[in-house]
C-alpha cells in the first residue's frame, strides 16, 4: 500500500515541479499612465497584464515593435526595464449580491472602508452584447418617480434611455430619483404577497467627477434607504484615465450578472461625456490618430458598445441603462452628443431656461422622446396622461403666441390656462420619487379639471395637499390602483369620491 | 514626427532583412550593413541603428535558451534544453548557461519573449502573489 501512496507522491512532485511557461517583455517608456512595452510577442488585445510589483494594465495597442498599456494602478513605482508577463486573462470584476450598498473602484476593489466584498463570482469587463434571438421587446414599465417622465416619456426595463443636458440642470437628479424610487418600489414589494414581483438592483457609474459629488450621492442614497439595492462604481476626477475609462464597463459587467440570473438591474453612467474624454486622452498618449474634437476614430463604437450591453433576454432579466451626457451651451449636435443620441432608445433633454424659471426637473417635452413609448407604461397611465404631451406641447406653441397679443379667445384661454397648470403640476423637488398609483391620482384629477378652479401658483401646493390626503387616508384605493394597474368604472367613481372629498377638505 | 519614426522603423526592418542568410542571421552580413550605414550616413543614422539593434538583440534571443541555474548544471542538460527547445520552436536554438544563486534552487529558462519557470523563488513568488 505504501509503495501506491510513494508513486502517487511523486506524480504530484512531478506536477508541481513542472516548468510555468509566461511571456515576458521590458518596459520601454511609461508616462501619463500609459507604458510602451518590448516583448509580450504573445499578447492578446485587451488582455490583462501583470507588471514588477503588482500593478496591473490592459494592452490596448498591439505593434509590430512595441505593444501599449494603460496601467491600473500606481506607476510611480515602475521604472525603464522592469519585467512585465501576459497573464492570458481578460480583466475581470467581482460581481454579485454582495457588491450591494458598497462603492467599489472600476476593479472591483472596496473604496467606502467597509471591509472587503463579498462576492464569489467575477465576470470580464469587455463582453459582447447579446445578440438578437436572445433579446425580447421592452414592454415592462421602469417607474422614475417622476411625474413628467412616467406619464410623457416612459422608461422600460432593458431600455437606453439618454439624460442629457447642460452643467446643472438636474441629470443627475433624476437618476438618483429613479435609483431612490427603484429601492422604495423594492421594499413594498419584497414585503408583499405578490410571487411575481420582480425587484430593480441599481448600478451607479461615476466619472470623472469630484469625490465630494460622489460623497454627496451616497449620502443621498443613504438618507432614502437605497444604498443597500445600489452598488456604487467610482472612478473620480483624480483618477487615472485609464480608471475612468474603464469604470462603465465594470459597472456593465455587475449588471449582467444580474440580467444573467433573472433579475433586473438599473445603470446609471454618470457621465460617458467625461468618459468620451478620459479615452480620448488614452489615445492620443497611445499615439492614435485623431479625428473630429480630437476623439479618435472608434469614439462611437466605444460608446455603442457599452450601451448594446443593456437589454431585456427571453427568460431571463434585464439591464435598464440611463447615460448622462452634458452638452455646452444646449448644443445636441456636438459630436459626443449626436453619437449617443443615436445609440440610445430615447433621450431626456433638461433646459437651463426652464431650471432658470423654477421649472424642476426641467425636462423639454418638445425635445424629450422614448421611442419605446408607451409599451413601456400601464394602462392607468395610459388612461390618465395619454393626452399629455400633446397639451403641453400645444400650450408651449399658444404661450409663446400669447406674447404678442393681448385679445384671446376662450377656448385658447382655456388651453393656456390648463397647460399652466400642467406646468406647475409637474413640479417635483429632488430625492422625493412619486409612487405610481399617486401618480395616476393626480393626473386623474388634472383630467377631470380638479384642479382648473385652483389658481395656476397655487397648483404646486394643491398637488402636495392631495398626495397627502392620498397617502395618509386612501391607502387602499392606491394599493388597488397599483395592483389593478388599470382604471375601470368602479375605480374611476371611487377616485372621483375621494377627489371630492379632498376638494371639500381643500382651503388652498 | 510620426513619418520620420516610421521612416526609421522601414529602413531599420530593411537592413534587418539584409542581415540574414536564408532566415538566419549573419555575422558578415551584419558588419556588412554596419559598413554601409558608417559609409552612407543616412537620415537619422542613430535612430535607425537603435532600432536596428533591436530587432537584432530579439533575434539572437530567439535562438539562445539562456539557462539560469542555482546549483550546477551538466554539460547533457543544457544539450537536453537546447535539444527540446528547438523542436518546440522549429528553429535552431543554442543554450546557454548563466549562474543565479538568488534562484535558490530548479532552473529558469529564456527563449525571446518565453520564460520556462521552475526555479523555487519563481514558486514562492507565484505563490506570494496567489495569497
Amino acid at each position: 500500500m505504501s509503495t501506491v501512496l510513494e508513486q502517487i507522491e511523486q506524480q504530484i512532485a512531478k506536477l508541481s515541479s513542472k516548468a510555468v511557461k509566461k511571456n515576458t517583455g521590458n518596459i520601454r517608456t511609461v508616462a501619463d499612465g500609459v507604458a510602451k512595452i518590448d516583448g509580450l510577442s504573445d499578447v492578446m488585445y485587451n488582455e490583462m497584464v501583470q507588471f514588477a510589483g503588482g500593478a496591473i494594465g490592459i494592452a490596448l495597442n498591439l505593434e509590430e515593435a512595441e505593444v501599449g498599456c494603460v496601467v491600473l494602478g500606481d506607476i510611480s513605482q515602475l521604472k525603464e526595464g522592469d519585467e512585465v508577463q501576459t497573464t492570458g486573462r481578460l480583466l475581470s470584476v467581482p460581481v454579485g449580491k454582495g457588491l450591494l450598498g458598497r462603492a467599489v473602484d472600476a476593479l472591483g476593489n472596496p473604496v467606502d472602508g467597509k471591509g472587503p466584498v463579498a462576492a464569489t463570482e467575477s465576470y470580464p469587463v469587455e463582453k459582447i452584447a447579446p445578440g438578437i434571438i436572445v433579446r425580447k421587446s421592452v414592454s415592462q414599465p421602469l417607474f422614475t418617480g417622476i411625474m413628467a417622465i412616467d406619464s410623457m416619456i416612459p422608461i422600460g426595463r432593458g431600455q437606453r434611455e439618454l439624460i442629457i443636458g447642460d452643467r446643472g440642470t438636474g441629470k443627475t437628479t433624476i437618476a438618483i430619483d429613479t435609483i431612490i424610487n427603484q429601492a422604495k418600489i423594492n421594499k413594498v414589494g419584497l414585503a408583499g404577497s405578490d410571487k411575481s414581483f420582480r425587484p430593480v438592483y441599481s448600478i451607479y457609474v461615476a466619472i470623472g467627477q469630484k469625490n465630494s459629488n460622489i460623497v454627496r450621492t451616497m449620502a443621498a442614497l443613504e438618507a432614502a434607504g437605497a444604498l443597500e439595492y445600489t452598488i456604487i462604481v467610482a472612478a473620480p476626477a483624480a483618477d487615472n484615465p485609464a480608471n475612468q475609462y474603464l469604470a462603465p464597463y465594470s459597472g456593465a459587467a455587475m449588471g449582467e450578472w444580474f440580467m444573467e440570473n433573472g433579475m433586473d438591474a438599473l445603470i446609471v453612467y454618470d457621465d460617458l461625456s467625461k468618459h468620451a474624454v478620459a479615452y480620448r486622452q488614452i489615445s492620443l498618449i497611445l499615439k492614435r490618430p485623431s479625428g473630429r474634437e480630437a476623439y479618435p476614430g472608434d469614439v462611437f463604437y466605444l460608446h455603442s458598445r457599452l450601451l448594446e450591453r443593456s437589454a431585456r433576454l427571453d427568460g431571463k432579466g434585464s439591464l435598464t441603462a440611463l447615460p448622462i451626457i452634458e452638452t455646452l451651451a444646449g448644443d445636441v449636435s456636438a459630436y459626443i452628443p449626436t453619437n449617443v443620441i443615436s445609440i440610445t432608445d430615447g433621450q431626456i433633454f433638461l433646459e437651463t431656461d426652464l431650471f432658470n424659471q423654477g421649472i424642476r426637473p426641467a425636462v423639454s417635452v418638445g425635445l424629450s422622446v422614448s421611442r419605446v413609448g408607451s409599451a413601456a407604461q400601464i394602462k392607468a397611465t395610459k388612461q390618465v396622461g395619454g393626452k399629455l404631451k400633446g397639451e403641453l406641447a400645444q400650450f408651449r406653441e399658444l404661450a409663446a403666441f400669447a406674447q404678442f397679443g393681448s385679445d384671446l379667445d376662450a377656448k385658447t384661454k382655456a388651453q393656456l390656462d390648463r397647460g399652466a397648470r400642467i406646468v406647475e403640476l409637474f413640479k417635483q423637488p429632488a430625492f422625493s420619487p412619486v409612487p405610481i398609483e399617486l401618480q395616476v391620482a393626480i393626473l386623474f384629477g388634472m383630467q377631470r379639471g380638479v384642479f382648473d378652479t385652483i389658481e395656476a401658483k397655487k397648483v404646486v401646493a394643491a398637488a402636495q395637499s392631495m398626495k397627502d390626503f392620498f397617502s395618509t387616508r386612501k391607502d387602499a384605493l392606491l394599493t388597488e390602483i397599483r395592483t389593478k394597474a388599470a382604471l375601470d368604472n368602479d375605480l374611476e367613481a371611487k377616485l372621483q369620491a375621494a377627489m371630492d372629498e379632498w376638494k371639500a377638505t381643500f382651503t388652498g | 514626427m510620426a513619418s520620420a519614426q516610421k521612416q526609421v522603423q522601414q529602413l531599420a526592418r530593411q537592413f534587418f532583412k539584409l542581415s540574414t542568410d536564408e532566415g538566419v542571421l549573419s555575422a558578415e552580413r551584419v558588419a556588412g550593413v554596419l559598413q554601409y550605414i558608417e559609409k552612407h550616413r543616412p537620415a537619422h543614422s542613430l535612430a535607425v541603428l537603435k532600432a536596428y539593434k533591436r530587432l537584432i538583440a530579439t533575434e539572437i534571443a530567439r535562438g539562445q535558451a539562456v539557462v539560469e541555474h542555482a546549483g550546477p548544471v551538466t554539460e547533457s542538460v543544457l544539450a537536453g534544453i537546447a535539444n527540446s527547445m528547438t523542436q518546440r520552436y522549429g528553429r535552431p536554438v543554442v543554450s546557454l548557461s548563466r549562474p543565479n544563486d538568488t534562484l535558490l534552487a530548479g532552473l529558469r529558462v529564456r527563449v525571446g519573449d518565453d520564460v520556462y519557470e521552475s526555479s523555487v523563488s519563481g514558486q514562492l513568488a507565484s505563490l506570494a502573489s496567489a495569497v
